[in-house]
C-alpha cells in the first residue's frame, strides 16, 4: 500500500465551533486501493474530521487536496442512520440514491446492485422492516450505486449481531479486493485490524498514532489494538 | 429531480401523518362541519376554510417532520455528497406535496359541490389553482423554518403548533372575526394564512376586484419573506448553526 497513490491529501485541518476547538491540526492521505481505518472515543473529531476531508463543512485552517478534479463525485457515502428513508422499499430507496447523483438506471441494474450486497429477496421490502444488517447492506448499496472510486463507511456494523457483523464485513471486504478504497470508523478493534491496511488513531482533534495496525502493535507493544486503544485514550 | 418527484409523491400515500392532517382531516371536517352548520352561505366559508387548513397542515405541519427527520439521518449531509443540488431535492418534495394538496383541493371542492352545492366558477377555480399553488409554497417555507430551528420530535410538535395553530384561529376559516376584538382583527393581518383564507373566500364566492389582489399580494410578499427566512435558517445536519448568514458552518 505505501506506493498506491494519494487520492485525498489533508493538511493541518483545524475546526472550531464556537471556543471549541474540535479537530486541531489533523493531516492525513487516503490512498488508492487501500482500507483505512478512522478510530478514536466518541467526541474525539472523527466524524467532523470525515466531514472536512468530504469537503461537507470548510476548515477554519489547513487544505483538502482531492487528486482529480472529479474525485467528489466518484465518492460513496454510507451514514450510521439506517435505512435512509423508512416507508419506502429498498428499490425505492435505490433508485433515489440514483438519482442523487443523476444517474438513470433501470429497475433491472438497480436490482443487480441489491442482489450484489447479498439483498435480492429484499428489494421490494418496506426499508425499515429490513433487519440491521439489511439495513446496513442497503445503505452501502446505496453508497455504492455511482461505482464509486473511494467508499466513506461510518460505523458500517455499529449495533448488528454477529452473524450480520459478519456479512458487512465480508461485502467491504469483496469491495476492498475489487479495487475499492474504503475509509471506515468503528468501534469494533478486532473488525479494524481485520480489514484495515492503515489506521488513524484520533483523540481530542488529533492524531494519536498511525500505521499498519502490526506496525502500531510493534511500535506500542500492545497484545492487540483493544488494549492500545485503551492506552492511547487513557487519561 | 423527475425520479425523486415521483418517488416522493408515491410514498406520501404510505406516510400515516399526511394521510391524516392532509386526506382524512379535511374531509372529516367538510362533512362534520358542514352537516353539523347547516346555515345559508357557511359552505362556501366552509370550503375555502377547509382546503386552507389543508394546506396550513400539509406543508405546514407535516413537513416539518419530514425536514427534521431527513436532517437527522443524514439525507441533507449526503446530497452535499452528491451530484443532485439539495435546493433540487427540496424542489422536488415541495412539489409532490403541492401535486397532493392539488388533487386533495379537487376532491374538497367536488365533495362541497356534491354534498352542499357550492359551485364556484371558472375565474373562481383559476383564482383557487394560483391560491394553492403560492399557499403551498408559503407554507412549505413555513414547513422549512420549523423544521430547520426544531432538534427533535418534540421541538418539532411545540414549534409547529405555536406557529400554525394562532395562524388557525385569528383567521377566518371557520367564524367571523367581525366582532372580535381589534388586536386579533390587527393580528390576523399580520400572518399569511388569513390573506390565504381570504384569496380562497375570493375564489369560492367572489369579492371586489381589488381586496383580492390585496390578499394576493400579501400573501405573496409573506411567500418570499418566509421563503428567505427558510434558506437562512436551513440546516445540512444536526451540528450545523441555526442562522448560517451569522456564523460559518
Amino acid at each position: 500500500m505505501a506506493n498506491q497513490p494519494v487520492l485525498i491529501r489533508a493538511a493541518s485541518l483545524v475546526k472550531r465551533y464556537g471556543r471549541r476547538t474540535v479537530v486541531d491540526g489533523i493531516s492525513l492521505s487516503v490512498n488508492a486501493g487501500e482500507v483505512l481505518a478512522v478510530i478514536g472515543p466518541n467526541g474525539a473529531g472523527k466524524s467532523t474530521t470525515l466531514d472536512l476531508i468530504l469537503r461537507l463543512r470548510t476548515p477554519d485552517e489547513g487544505t483538502v487536496e482531492y487528486a482529480e478534479s472529479h474525485l467528489r463525485r466518484r465518492i460513496g457515502v454510507q451514514l450510521q442512520s439506517t435505512p435512509l428513508f423508512p416507508g419506502f422499499t429498498a428499490l425505492e430507496n435505490m433508485r433515489l440514491a440514483a438519482a442523487f447523483h443523476r444517474l438513470r438506471l433501470r429497475d433491472a441494474e438497480l436490482l443487480r446492485r441489491l442482489a450484489a450486497c447479498g439483498l435480492a429477496d429484499a428489494a421490494k421490502t418496506d426499508a425499515a422492516r429490513l433487519s440491521g444488517g439489511q439495513q446496513k447492506r442497503l445503505a452501502i448499496a446505496m453508497a455504492l450505486v455511482h461505482d464509486p472510486k473511494l467508499l466513506f463507511l461510518d460505523e458500517p456494523t455499529a449495533a448488528l449481531d454477529p452473524r450480520a457483523r459478519r456479512e458487512v464485513r465480508e461485502l467491504i471486504g469483496s469491495l476492498a479486493e475489487g479495487g475499492t478504497s474504503v475509509v471506515f470508523t468503528s468501534h469494533e478493534m478486532e473488525e479494524v485490524h481485520r480489514l484495515a491496511d492503515r489506521i488513524v488513531f484520533i483523540g481530542a482533534g488529533r492524531i494519536l498514532a498511525e500505521g499498519t495496525p502490526e506496525s502500531l502493535l510493534d511500535a506500542y507493544h500492545a497484545p492487540d489494538l483493544e488494549q492500545l486503544y485503551l492506552r492511547l485514550t487513557a487519561g | 429531480m423527475f425520479a425523486v418527484f415521483r418517488t416522493l409523491l408515491i410514498g406520501q400515500f404510505r406516510d400515516a401523518h399526511t394521510l391524516f392532517w392532509t386526506i382524512l382531516l379535511p374531509f372529516a371536517l367538510l362533512i362534520g362541519l358542514g352537516l353539523y352548520f347547516d346555515e345559508p352561505g357557511y359552505a362556501e366559508r366552509l370550503l375555502a376554510g377547509v382546503v386552507a387548513v389543508n394546506i396550513l397542515f400539509g406543508p405546514g405541519m407535516v413537513t416539518p417532520f419530514q425536514v427534521m427527520t431527513l436532517r437527522n439521518r443524514g439525507v441533507f449531509k449526503l446530497l452535499r455528497a452528491a451530484s443532485l443540488p439539495t435546493s433540487a431535492f427540496i424542489a422536488a418534495s415541495a412539489l409532490a406535496r403541492t401535486a397532493l394538496s392539488l388533487v386533495v383541493g379537487a376532491c374538497l371542492v367536488a365533495a362541497s359541490a356534491v354534498g352542499f352545492g357550492v359551485k364556484p366558477t371558472i375565474p373562481g377555480l383559476a383564482l383557487m389553482l394560483f391560491a394553492l399553488l403560492l399557499g403551498s409554497v408559503c407554507f412549505t417555507a413555513v414547513g422549512f423554518i420549523t423544521g430547520n430551528l426544531a432538534r427533535n420530535e418534540s421541538d418539532t410538535s411545540m414549534i409547529s403548533n405555536l406557529v400554525c395553530l394562532p395562524m388557525l384561529f385569528a383567521s377566518e376559516a371557520f367564524y367571523s372575526l367581525e366582532h372580535a376584538p381589534q388586536w386579533v382583527k390587527i393580528a390576523s393581518l399580520l400572518h399569511p394564512f388569513s390573506h390565504f383564507v381570504d384569496l380562497l373566500s375570493a375564489a369560492v364566492h367572489g369579492s371586489r376586484q381589488a381586496d383580492t389582489w390585496t390578499s394576493a399580494a400579501a400573501l405573496a410578499g409573506f411567500t418570499a419573506v418566509c421563503l428567505a427566512v427558510a434558506a437562512a435558517t436551513f440546516r445540512w445536519d444536526q451540528e450545523g448553526v441555526r442562522f448560517r448568514f451569522l456564523v460559518k458552518d
